[in-house]
């Protein structure tokens, strides 16, 4: 009897501190998203007057080396109090479980006299978003893909003018909302990048890279033939649950239209999306033929994955694979010499597209930073110093090959195949149709950034593996494009730019 | 004297008696798991109703009440009810499954050695969680290039007798069938209990009867047994139809819905967090569960008609 009372009395009490949980976090939530948007602004207008003072203290630190030091920091030196701790939340979980980003952060921690604790998420983009209906996501974290401007000015603080920022950092149109920048990219890549094993593609005896798509699936070809079946030229690694390596390929567009204002173009020049020509038509036409090359590729698409390429690729059973110059310290990584890896035969070459001769690359953001809105003031002041200590001084972008968000920084050196490239970023969208790509993109469900299985990307891989032919092609690009004609012309803010311009 | 005490009594002593302490554990004890049904179950229901009606994204800011909207797209857009289709090929599964599933569990009531043995493995992958089944008939369905993948367990036994590799995900024509096999094989344990559950209520009396008329076997499960059980096999028939309405998990892990596989269920998970549409994808919730309420009530109507 005694047991059975003690037992009732305590799963009592944990049922009311659930239920107490709950709603402690449901009313918070909703009180302090809406009311702290406009103190933020206030906070970062003094953080130029005062920035200088705050580098000058630091001298101590060396971070002399970085290039950009000119310009204001993004924090107030003098709000950071003594033994805070700031949670910051990370996609990178392999670096967290290895300790690497632990053991990075300590200077960060000795400099602020701080604690900085990583959570890693393995499904980072949904997992945050669902995070992000409470107030606890972190102090610092990741923005996730596909959120309106409007929503990010309602969860994040914002760090800083347009105009002020952009003189210091790349990309910085990426997370903008009336004039305010709301992310910093924590690092940047090529996007429009192929990764390929050198040793593979030159014992096949091809000595020149690929210029032209054709070039490109002969020289797998050339492959194929040479290895008579022992190395799979290229990997599709269609696989993966999500359909994600496919927007590696989707990634290539830009390179290949070789224009700053390409997506801005789609909307001002009423474009359909895909126009035979255009850098999202090609990529797909490219992604098409090539899938349709069955002897080129491995045999069973449906079980191949990202995770077995990888050491695969550094050991010369796969050729060639596309992906962005993220994944090259990835592919580099995963062997050492001892264990039959060759990190050193990981190339990196631009999209195999040219305009008149000349290559162009993109150069685009990865994750941006940014800080939780509903964090303690003097937490926000210490979470923009992290962001710029670990753009400016810590040794993650150089470790992770990735390119710096600073204007000015040196190119990681696995981009030499990218000598005779041209390098550009993306201009963004004026501020009348500030958003309305992405919010076309997913009224319509074309989803261009998108990974799931009834995806137009995943439904023309599926149509070439088939071997269905042009028809099919032709016919998946029509549906996407009357689709996304349909959703654009019913776009308010189409309609009023289109009204306000002609 | 006991009636003086009894008057008394403060509520902390009738708490402390033996009613109270009565009255107050089961209070407790229900308490639990009302709450979790609460917190779980009833109130993300009722909110998924309401943002049936709503245009709103996974933050949920500014949420845009549409009335009707949602439900008009629902039921004009072809593509949205389109994926019920792959649906049919898990119903006829279930077909197979049924006939099957009776067949075996006859055969487990008739005199057989090690009975339970055959019972205890046939009932396991019913007790498997299904993203291990899945993955391993993702193993299992595998075509191996000898490169990066070896040859998956249906291949390596199909080449014992000089059968070549078959690609089976690959292939638009096999890829459901093959789900379908997963499937079957994953739940046809629960089928055989239930089937032998049945088959065991009935008295041992009326097979001596038969055995003294001199019935065969057939004849035994036709007059016997099949009529005994007939209430089993149309509620398995029932749960069968909302198991394929609902398939979700083995597609979704051994493809990913890729490669014509995407079921209805699928298609709501993209359309509410891929593509952010929460409203759309609670309206599609919401007609989910009205099909399922359907078929629950015609399965209570054929048991009032049984009874």
């Amino acid at each position: 009897m005694k047991l059975k009372r003690l037992l009732a009395g305590v799963l009592a009490a944990t049922a009311a501190l659930t239920l107490a949980g709950c709603n402690n976090n449901e009313s918070s939530g909703n009180s302090s998203s809406s009311s702290s948007s406009t103190g933020g602004n206030s906070s970062t207008g003094n953080n130029s007057a005062s920035g200088n003072s705050s580098t000058g203290g630091d001298s101590t630190s060396d971070n002399s080396s970085t290039p950009a030091q000119t310009g204001a920091t993004l924090y107030d030196a003098s709000k950071i109090t003594d033994g805070l701790t700031l949670n910051v939340l990370t996609n990178r979980t392999d670096l967290v479980d290895s300790g690497y980003l632990d053991q990075m952060t300590d200077a960060f921690e000795q400099k602020f006299n701080c604690t900085v604790k990583y959570e890693g998420l393995t499904k980072y983009n949904g997992d945050v978003k669902t995070r992000m209906t409470t107030t606890n996501y972190g102090d610092v974290l990741m923005i996730p893909s596909n959120m309106t401007p409007e929503d990010k000015a309602a969860k994040f603080e914002p760090l800083g003018s347009y105009d002020e920022l952009s003189k210091k950092y790349l990309w910085m149109d990426q997370h903008l909302c009336n004039g305010q920048v709301y992310g910093i990219p924590h690092m940047g890549s090529v996007d429009g990048g192929i990764v390929y094993n050198k040793r593979v593609w030159s014992e096949a005896g091809i000595t020149e890279l690929p210029k032209t798509p054709e070039d490109f699936i002969a020289d797998l070809k050339k492959i194929n033939e040479h290895y008579n079946g022992t190395v799979i030229p290229y990997l599709t690694n269609f696989g993966e649950a999500d359909k994600w390596p496919l927007n590696q390929i989707w990634a290539l567009s830009d390179s290949i239209e070789g224009d700053p204002e390409f997506q801005t173009k789609i909307l001002t020049e009423k474009s359909d999306l895909l126009t035979p020509g255009n850098g999202y038509y090609e990529s797909m036409k490219f992604m098409f033929d090539l899938f349709s090359t069955a002897e080129v590729l491995e045999e069973d698409h449906m079980t191949s994955g990202w995770e077995a390429s990888k050491p695969a690729i550094s050991q010369g059973k796969i050729g060639t694979m596309i992906m962005g110059s993220w994944s090259v310290s990835q592919f580099k990584e995963i062997l050492t010499e001892e264990q039959g890896g060759h990190p050193e035969d990981i190339g990196f070459m631009p999209a195999p597209f040219n305009k008149d001769g000349k290559q162009y690359a993109r150069s685009a953001a990865d994750y941006a930073m940014a800080v939780n809105i509903n964090s303690d003031a003097a937490v926000k002041e210490l979470g923009k110093a992290y962001i710029e200590w670990f753009i400016s001084e810590s040794t993650f972008i150089k470790d992770q090959q990735g390119l710096s968000p600073l204007i000015g920084a040196d190119m990681p050196d696995y981009l030499t195949d990218f000598a005779d490239c041209e390098f550009f970023v993306s201009s963004p969208a004026p501020d009348a149709l500030q958003g309305v790509f992405d919010e076309i993109d997913k009224e319509s469900e074309v989803g261009t950034q998108n990974q799931d299985a009834a995806n137009f990307k995943a439904k023309i891989a599926e149509a070439a593996f088939k071997g269905e032919g042009e028809e099919a092609f032709k016919a998946i690009v029509d549906d996407v494009n009357k689709r996304w004609a349909e959703t654009r012309d019913k776009n308010e803010k189409y309609i009023a730019y289109h009204n306000a311009n002609g | 004297m006991s009636a003086n005490a009894k008057q008394k009594r403060t509520l902390g002593e009738w708490l402390r008696g033996y009613t109270g302490q009565k009255y107050l554990t089961t209070f407790f004890f229900l308490l639990i798991p009302i709450v979790l049904l609460l917190i779980f179950t009833l109130i993300p229901a009722v909110n998924m109703f309401l943002f049936s009606f709503q245009k709103r994204d996974q933050l949920g800011v500014n949420p845009e009440w549409i009335g009707l909207n949602n439900y008009i797209t629902l039921f004009t857009q072809s593509e949205y009810l389109s994926t019920f289709k792959n649906c049919l090929y898990y119903l006829l599964g279930s077909f197979v499954q049924q006939a099957l599933a009776l067949l075996i569990a006859t055969t487990l009531c008739s005199k057989l050695k090690l009975a339970n043995v055959f019972k205890g493995i046939l009932f396991f992958p019913y007790m498997m969680n299904g993203v291990a089944v899945s993955i391993i008939f993702r193993k299992f369905f595998t075509k191996g290039d000898g490169i990066i993948s070896s040859e998956g367990t249906l291949n390596s036994i199909l080449s014992i007798f000089g059968i070549p590799g078959v690609s089976w995900l690959n292939d638009p024509n096999l890829v459901n069938w093959c789900l379908v096999f997963a499937s079957i094989w994953k739940y046809i344990g629960f089928d055989i209990i239930m089937y032998i559950g049945a088959i065991q209520s009935i008295s041992p009396d009326i097979y001596e009867a038969a055995d003294l008329d001199g019935a065969n076997g057939w004849q035994r499960f036709w007059y016997i047994v099949f009529p005994g059980i007939r209430p089993i096999v149309a509620l398995q028939l029932v749960l069968a139809i909302k198991g394929a309405a609902s398939v979700f998990d083995i597609p979704y892990i051994i493809t990913g819905g890729a490669n014509g596989t995407s079921t209805f269920v699928i298609k709501t998970i993209d359309t509410a967090f891929t593509y952010e549409k929460v409203g759309l994808g609670s309206a599609m919730g919401i007609v989910l569960l009205l099909i399922i309420l359907i078929i629950t009530g015609v399965q209570n109507l054929l048991f009032k008609e049984r009874k």
